[in-house]
């Protein structure tokens, strides 16, 4: 897997770059999951209105839909 | 995966003595060790004695490893869907294909809208990058890259530029220029260069600052002015097969997940991971930030795809059901946050509703995978490509 010289030094390496990764994560601040579970759902709540794929715009402003429009000459 | 260590000699300060002596510059991984060769023998004897440092450092993170799940196990005092019991159930969401653009003679692999909300452009197993007009489905441009599986195709925020990579271990952008006869593989410039295979790009909030992820397990950042590397994000035990930027305007974190069934989060200036998430149980395909950027949602091979909340440091909801064995490709959220739409190894693309964990629809009409589903900037559509060799575009 790595330089065959110093295999074992590089495990120490390792283990070290390991322990200090796990240290700046578990120093990092956390939130109860009720909190930020409430802010994504307030999002949403929030921004439902302009979600076009969620309520559905009339044929006439979707440029992709097809307007049925009937012309009466 | 390929091997990342090999030995080179410099001359220069030692790292360990500071003396200068002709170094060995051992990279491991995710660092580079230029020390002297006698203090690399010391390293080495030490190595073998310091056994016991091993197995401290070891244990060391075994408790931290350990804490780390206790405290995120704290914050679990309710799940997504209680706190989402009073939002009110979707009702049937009246979606279906609009367009089909055909014109690709082999697997369509990526797609990227224009925030025109108009263009995209999709990149295939054949080599062609193509930039679509989704209203009138005519193929503004064409470019054949030299290689096939071009995995990654992206589009320029000013809509002026694409950058597509794939097997050539590149990542090259091509200016988009209104003149029809000019050739734009000529003026293909590569500006990301990895050593396997890229798997993903996105431009930053400018054209000049591109992202990449790669099948060598990194991923980087370059200028596309002058194809320097200004940052590389060393995390990944295995290939990264996806990543996707923050949405906000001053956000500088991206989140990446790869083949280690390892979803990271990493800072862009510092280079430095800050948060981390396992728990699939296969390789994570995709990932994709919620709206607002403080969640992301990811899909994997083990047939799930995971909501994973980033101010709670953890998982919050699970999008599973047992009629669905086939391995999710790809996925991404309606405007709103409401939706998440996501692609399968069995043709289909499952609607989920984010808050209640529960499917609220299924499209069907893609006849091979599906390799990528984009929901257009304005959210009026979804579009997505599939090994069929089709793109389709839903609203």
């Amino acid at each position: 897997m790595s330089g065959k010289m110093c295999s074992s030094s590089n495990s120490v390496i390792q283990a070290q770059k390991l322990v200090d990764q796990l240290r700046v994560e578990a120093s990092m601040e956390r939130f109860k999951i009720s909190l930020s579970a409430a802010d994504l759902v307030k999002y949403c709540q929030d921004h439902r209105r302009s979600d076009p794929l969620l309520t559905g715009i009339a044929a006439s402003s979707n440029p992709f839909k097809d307007k049925k429009s009937c012309v009466l000459l | 995966m390929c091997d990342q260590t090999f030995m080179a000699a410099t001359f220069g300060p030692c790292d360990n003595c500071s003396k200068a002596s002709p170094l060995m510059n051992i990279y491991i991984k995710t660092e580079a060790i230029n020390y002297c060769s006698f203090c690399m023998e010391m390293m080495a004897c030490q190595g073998l004695q310091k056994g016991e440092t091993l197995v401290s450092l070891k244990r060391e993170s075994d408790t931290l490893k350990k804490k780390l799940e206790e405290e995120r196990a704290k914050l679990n005092d309710v799940e997504l869907h209680q706190v989402a019991e009073k939002v009110e159930v979707l009702g049937a969401l009246p979606i279906k294909t609009r367009r089909v653009l055909k014109g690709h003679g082999n697997k369509v692999l990526c797609m990227d809208w224009c925030k025109d909300k108009r263009r995209l452009v999709s990149s295939s197993q054949d080599g062609k990058v193509i930039v679509w007009d989704a209203f009138t489905l005519n193929k503004e441009h064409g470019v054949t890259m030299p290689c096939t599986w071009v995995m990654a195709c992206a589009y320029a925020p000013s809509g002026c530029a694409v950058a597509c990579g794939g097997l050539d271990n590149k990542c090259s952008v091509i200016p988009l220029s209104l003149d029809r006869n000019e050739n734009l593989a000529a003026k293909k410039k590569s500006v990301a260069m990895h050593t396997n295979y890229v798997s993903g790009c996105t431009f930053t909030n400018s054209d000049n600052q591109l992202l990449t992820s790669s099948g060598d397990g990194s991923c980087a950042l370059w200028d596309v002015e002058s194809g320097q590397l200004l940052q590389s994000f060393h995390g990944h035990t295995a290939d990264v097969l996806s990543l996707d930027l923050a949405p906000s305007e001053t956000g500088n974190t991206f989140v990446s997940g790869g083949c280690d069934k390892k979803a990271n989060v990493w800072d862009m200036r510092s280079g430095q991971n800050i948060q981390s998430f396992e728990s699939h149980d296969s390789d994570i395909n995709c990932v994709k930030y919620y709206p607002s950027g403080d969640a992301f949602a990811s899909a994997s091979d083990d047939a799930t795809c995971r909501f994973f909340d980033l101010r709670a440091d953890r998982e919050v909801a699970v999008y599973q059901k047992d009629s669905i064995i086939f391995g999710a490709t790809t996925v991404d959220f309606s405007l709103s946050g409401r939706l998440l739409f996501a692609g399968y190894n069995d043709y289909t693309i499952n609607v989920w509703d984010v808050l209640k964990g529960t499917r609220a629809s299924c499209l069907f009409g893609h006849e091979n995978r599906i390799s990528r589903v984009r929901v257009s900037p304005d959210g009026t559509a979804l579009c997505s490509a599939a090994w069929d060799n089709t793109l389709r575009i839903w609203a």
